[in-house]
């Protein structure tokens, strides 16, 4: 029975694939770290707009100097595929590790983004900027939805650790689930009644890296890369909680003081990336459960896999929702969820879990 | 499981008589919290009838209902307009308040109900297309969102199935399964005209009343003919959450038990779905609610199922009486059901939502 | 709770029915709806209900509604924000939802709505709007104008339903809209015919930039009639061929003369595109010429006057040899 291969995996960490020996993960990580160089490079030279191969490069060389009288091409690569390239890196790899962050600190493999009320955060601060403020332009959206997904975690936070012993994992799910549902209700509700905020929002809405240029990059791109370097390192902590609660405390963890250190950076990385590029779901609910097929239960290898394997999958859709589009082009939220999830779908058919 | 560990493994300290007793209590909540729920839902049934754009009194409305009134304009409101509505109310929150149970206890995750496993996804999907593609216009909707329903619950059990379907496999084939549909749905919105885009908006918000009386008398017969299989459902439910070596030694073979209990979720989950669109979060808040009331007779299918019909209700009123402008009742389902569930997580203690 | 509820519901459902109007002519009374199907009633009906646009062009004519049903709040509804509607009851102001109970104590006679050939469908009877909803079709025949190619048609449907409602067309607000659209659609004729404009209607996101098709939108089809230039796209989307989708690295596709914004979003568009780095790279938008695309919910002669009036402004004063 499939149950009991499940089964072992939870009981016996480590001992279901042979691929799980530090030397082979180690060169995984190398190979794919590689992959995404490739990845990064195809997407500056890849796009609707078909630009040779030498004026990209010309357009590159001189990237810095000013000029008025650029060329479309130089225009394309250096103002619209740079940025959203760099993007793509970055944002893939906050959605992925804080994704696997989430899942080992709420136990639960439906835990993401969207139903833990962060983007339903970033969402409603986007729609009540649109119909009460009158906010408009992507620019300040990407401020208003940072600020809406940090107090919709802490939110989630403070809910979930209410009552007698505190955030219990089935607790903060629960009260993502339910904060999201109140968000988006009122955030509905402000839609409907504004058609003008409507056209906006079902925009954003998609999730897309295209139309975020270099003032929304390096708006968020610190905030992410600092991110990012806290979250590879929670492998311990996460471990630790993994084993249960009583088991963690018996390790002389402080749970309380642990869980919300986790959920911060959750909501730093979560909420900066769900800012730049609207809510992109798939990449932060499936790249753990890959990293996880690929490594097994140990968050200390997961979690680099997830950084590597998120702009990966990140990218690699954006590419070809690019080149499939024709003229136009395919949001890559479109491309994550029609060539993604038949891949998640057999991933999971024909692989060997490790169960959360 | 916890009703099990709490029952069954009782300390050293446990006399005779205090199981007893508590046995004796926990049947007699099994018993009486449900019908108690449905008596709330039923009255609140009758006042929603009473309380509608036209307010009507109580002889009216009765007068109405048995026939005995000769005002042809009360008898448009009460038999054309509101009873329909209050019908397909109670049966969609008792189908998704049902169904939403049922998944929770059989994938053991308090998240999994039928709205994020990819069964209201797949709904979803096919009733956008067919409002948004124009090759696709004149089919009927609803049969397209139980078509969508039950395209999306055969092909994930289908390919969960490997010697059996584990609960957690199911689970993040519904993931990637959901994220199929919604990707498409997202598509379809964008491409489409401002107008489409905003038909397939109200769509997708969920409303009581969406539907024509033919959807909603089939949901009511289906209602109506599984009501009597209720306690097979539930022993079917006990014995999976035991366990599978527990339940081989018992005798029971796990595979047809959860095919059956899953197909009655699916197909509760469907119809309502096609009746009202995919309304948010009665599946998921329905059964934690009903969990609470019923103490440690926890994980009642009835219970859940009440709670939820008494959700649509007071929803569906506060959506279309109370706003200052027409929502559609999945706006209000969530407003009125997070905080409700929030006050439940903050008040009780490790075991007692969920698991 | 019960009895607290039961006692605030009072009947308000009159016996008696409101004494008809006098001036209305007691004969047979009939009319060919857009769909083609003729409408016969003993005589010529006096309660009617409106969907919003629809209410507009009859009030044009004299002729008030009782209810109306509009798409979004009547102070917000470009048709019905400046009519005086005291004493119409206002029946649904979101689309999708009309108070049907409602609607049954104003014991209509005629329900006034568009048809839409393509959808097979007055307004408020399409796809997506609540069965419950479209029970008002219980209540009286429906009737309306068909949307077709040309915005003219659903202006003079109106002209025509209100002279067989009894409206004096002759000496009404409409027959001066009338004078006056058709005095703003020669100047605007007059005005193309010395310039050789050609015109692109788009609408910007953030991360497409949409090309409409003029096929599916009847006023550009008016405007290329009367001598402006609509760029057609050439390969519009399959699905959706409303649009064709344009990535921002192709937004120098087409180079037209003029371009022009949906009017009801014109002010977010021209910020959206702002922050796009390629916007530029089309002329006409690099020059800064871009005019208000008057939205379809156009109806009335008059409200068709001030678009055209406005557009043919617009247009003079630009550059007619800067797109391709």
């Amino acid at each position: 029975m499939t149950d009991q291969l499940v089964a072992t995996a939870t009981v016996a960490p480590g001992g279901v694939s042979p691929a799980r020996r530090p030397g082979a993960l180690a060169t995984g990580l190398l190979v794919l770290g590689a992959l995404v160089l490739l990845t990064a490079f195809l997407s500056v030279t890849q796009g609707s707009r078909s630009i040779g191969l030498t004026e990209v490069i010309d357009a590159l060389r001189h990237f810095t100097a000013v000029s008025t009288d650029v060329s479309t091409d130089d225009t394309v690569t250096t103002q619209l595929r740079v940025p959203r390239t760099i993007l793509g890196v970055l944002v893939g790899a906050a959605l992925g590790v804080s994704g696997a962050v989430l899942q080992g600190l709420t136990r639960n493999a439906l835990a993401d983004p969207s139903i833990m009320g962060i983007e339903a955060g970033a969402a409603l601060a986007v729609v009540v900027g649109i119909t009460v403020l009158g906010v408009t332009g992507i620019q300040l959206h990407v401020v208003l939805a940072f600020i809406g997904a940090l107090a919709a975690t802490a939110l989630v936070y403070a809910v979930g650790s209410l009552g007698r012993d505190g955030a219990t994992p089935v607790k903060m799910a629960l009260a993502g689930a339910a904060i999201t549902a109140g968000l988006m209700a009122v955030t509905t509700v402000l839609l409907l009644t504004d058609l003008q905020a409507q056209q906006e929002y079902r925009f954003w809405q998609v999730g897309s890296l295209a139309g975020r240029y270099a003032p929304i990059v390096t708006g968020v791109a610190p905030v992410l890369v600092v991110g990012l370097v806290v979250g590879v390192l929670c492998g311990r902590p996460l471990n630790a909680l993994a084993l249960g609660d009583d088991a963690a405390r018996g390790l002389g963890v402080s749970l309380t003081r642990t869980r919300i250190g986790l959920f911060t950076v959750v909501a730093v990385l979560c909420g900066a990336a769900t800012a730049a590029c609207g809510p992109i779901v798939f990449v932060g609910l499936v790249v753990p459960h890959v990293a996880r097929a690929i490594c097994g239960p140990d968050y200390r290898w997961i979690l680099p896999y997830s950084l590597l394997l998120g702009p990966l999958l990140l990218l690699g859709a954006d590419i070809l929702g690019r080149v499939m589009g024709g003229d136009g082009e395919l949001q890559v939220g479109v491309v994550l969820g029609m060539l993604g999830a038949p891949f998640f779908i057999l991933l999971v058919r024909y692989s060997r879990l490790a169960e959360l | 499981m916890t009703t099990s560990q709490r029952s069954s493994s009782p300390t050293a300290a446990a006399t005779a008589v205090v199981v007893r007793r508590h046995r004796l209590s926990r049947h007699r909540r099994a018993a009486v919290v449900p019908a108690a729920l449905l008596a709330v839902a039923l009255l609140l049934a009758l006042l929603t009838l009473c309380c509608g754009s036209v307010r009507l009194t109580f002889g009216q409305v009765l007068g109405s209902l048995l026939g005995t009134g000769d005002n042809a304009a009360v008898d448009f409101i009460v038999q054309d307009l509101a009873v329909p509505q209050v019908k397909a109310a109670i049966g969609v929150g008792l189908a998704l308040g049902a169904a939403g149970t049922i998944f929770q206890q059989l994938l053991r995750n308090p998240l999994a109900s039928p709205d994020f496993v990819g069964i209201s996804a797949g709904a979803s999907v096919f009733a956008v297309a067919g409002l948004a593609v124009p090759a696709l216009s004149g089919l009927s909707i609803p049969v397209l969102a139980l078509t969508g329903a039950l395209v999306f619950a055969s092909a994930m059990y289908l390919l969960a199935w490997r010697d059996g379907v584990s609960g957690y496999r199911f689970i993040l084939i519904g993931i990637g399964m959901s994220a199929f549909a919604t990707s498409i749905t997202g598509y379809l919105l964008t491409r489409t005209s401002l107008t489409e885009a905003r038909e397939a908006l109200h769509w997708l918000t969920g409303s009581i009343g969406q539907a024509g009386d033919t959807e909603n008398n089939v949901l009511l017969v289906c209602l109506l003919l599984l009501a009597p299989t209720v306690p097979v459902l539930q022993r079917m439910l006990r014995n999976v959450e035991l366990g599978d070596d527990t339940a081989r030694g018992l005798g029971t073979r796990l595979e047809p038990t959860r095919l059956i209990l899953l197909g009655v979720g699916v197909l509760l989950t469907a119809l309502a779905t096609a009746v009202a669109g995919p309304i948010a979060f009665v599946a998921l808040v329905a059964g934690p609610v009903a969990d609470r009331l019923l103490g440690p007779a926890r994980g009642g299918i009835v219970a859940a199922g009440a709670v939820g019909a008494i959700l649509c209700l007071v929803a569906d009123y506060v959506a279309v009486q109370v706003l200052p402008v027409e929502m559609p009742t999945g706006v209000v389902t969530g407003a009125v059901g997070a905080p409700y569930l929030l006050w439940l997580l903050a008040t009780t203690n490790r075991r007692g939502v969920g698991g | 709770m019960l009895t607290l509820g039961t006692a605030a519901c009072s009947s308000d459902i009159a016996d008696s029915s409101d004494a008809k109007d006098a001036k209305v002519p007691d004969r047979p009374w009939e009319f060919t709806d857009g769909s083609g199907e003729v409408v016969k009633l003993d005589k010529a009906p006096t309660r009617i209900i409106a969907h919003g646009a629809e209410a507009a062009a009859l009030m044009a004519y004299g002729i008030k509604p009782v209810g109306i049903y509009a798409d979004e709040p009547v102070t917000t509804d470009p048709n019905l924000k400046d009519l005086d509607l005291t004493g119409i009851e206002i029946l649904g102001e979101e689309w999708g939802s009309i108070d049907v109970a409602k609607a049954s104590t104003l014991t209509p006679d005629l329900i006034v709505a568009d048809w839409w050939p393509a959808e097979k469908a007055h307004s408020g009877f399409e796809d997506g709007v609540k069965a419950k909803s479209k029970k008002l079709a219980e209540l009286a025949p429906v009737v309306g104008a068909s949307q077709g190619d040309s915005i003219l048609d659903l202006a003079e449907g109106y002209e025509d339903l209100a002279e067989s409602l009894g409206a004096d067309v002759e000496n009404s607000q409409g027959s001066k809209d009338k004078a006056a659209f058709e005095k703003s659609r020669d100047a605007f004729i007059a005005a193309m015919e010395d310039k050789d404009f050609t015109a692109l209607a788009v609408s910007p996101a953030s991360d497409l930039l949409y090309v409409a098709n003029p096929e599916y939108a009847p006023e550009l089809l008016d405007f290329d009639r009367w001598g402006l230039d609509i760029v057609e796209p050439d390969s519009p989307d399959k699905g959706f061929p409303y649009w064709e989708n344009l990535s921002w690295e192709k937004a120098d596709k087409y180079q037209p003369d003029v371009l022009m914004f949906d009017s009801r979003s014109i002010i977010t568009d021209k910020k959206t595109v702002q922050d796009q780095p390629t916007w530029n790279s089309i002329r006409a938008a690099k020059a800064g010429q871009i005019v208000e695309w008057p939205g379809f919910w156009l109806h009335t002669y008059g409200h068709y006057a001030v678009a055209l009036d406005k557009l043919t402004e617009e247009l003079s004063g630009l550059d007619d040899l800067i797109g391709d």
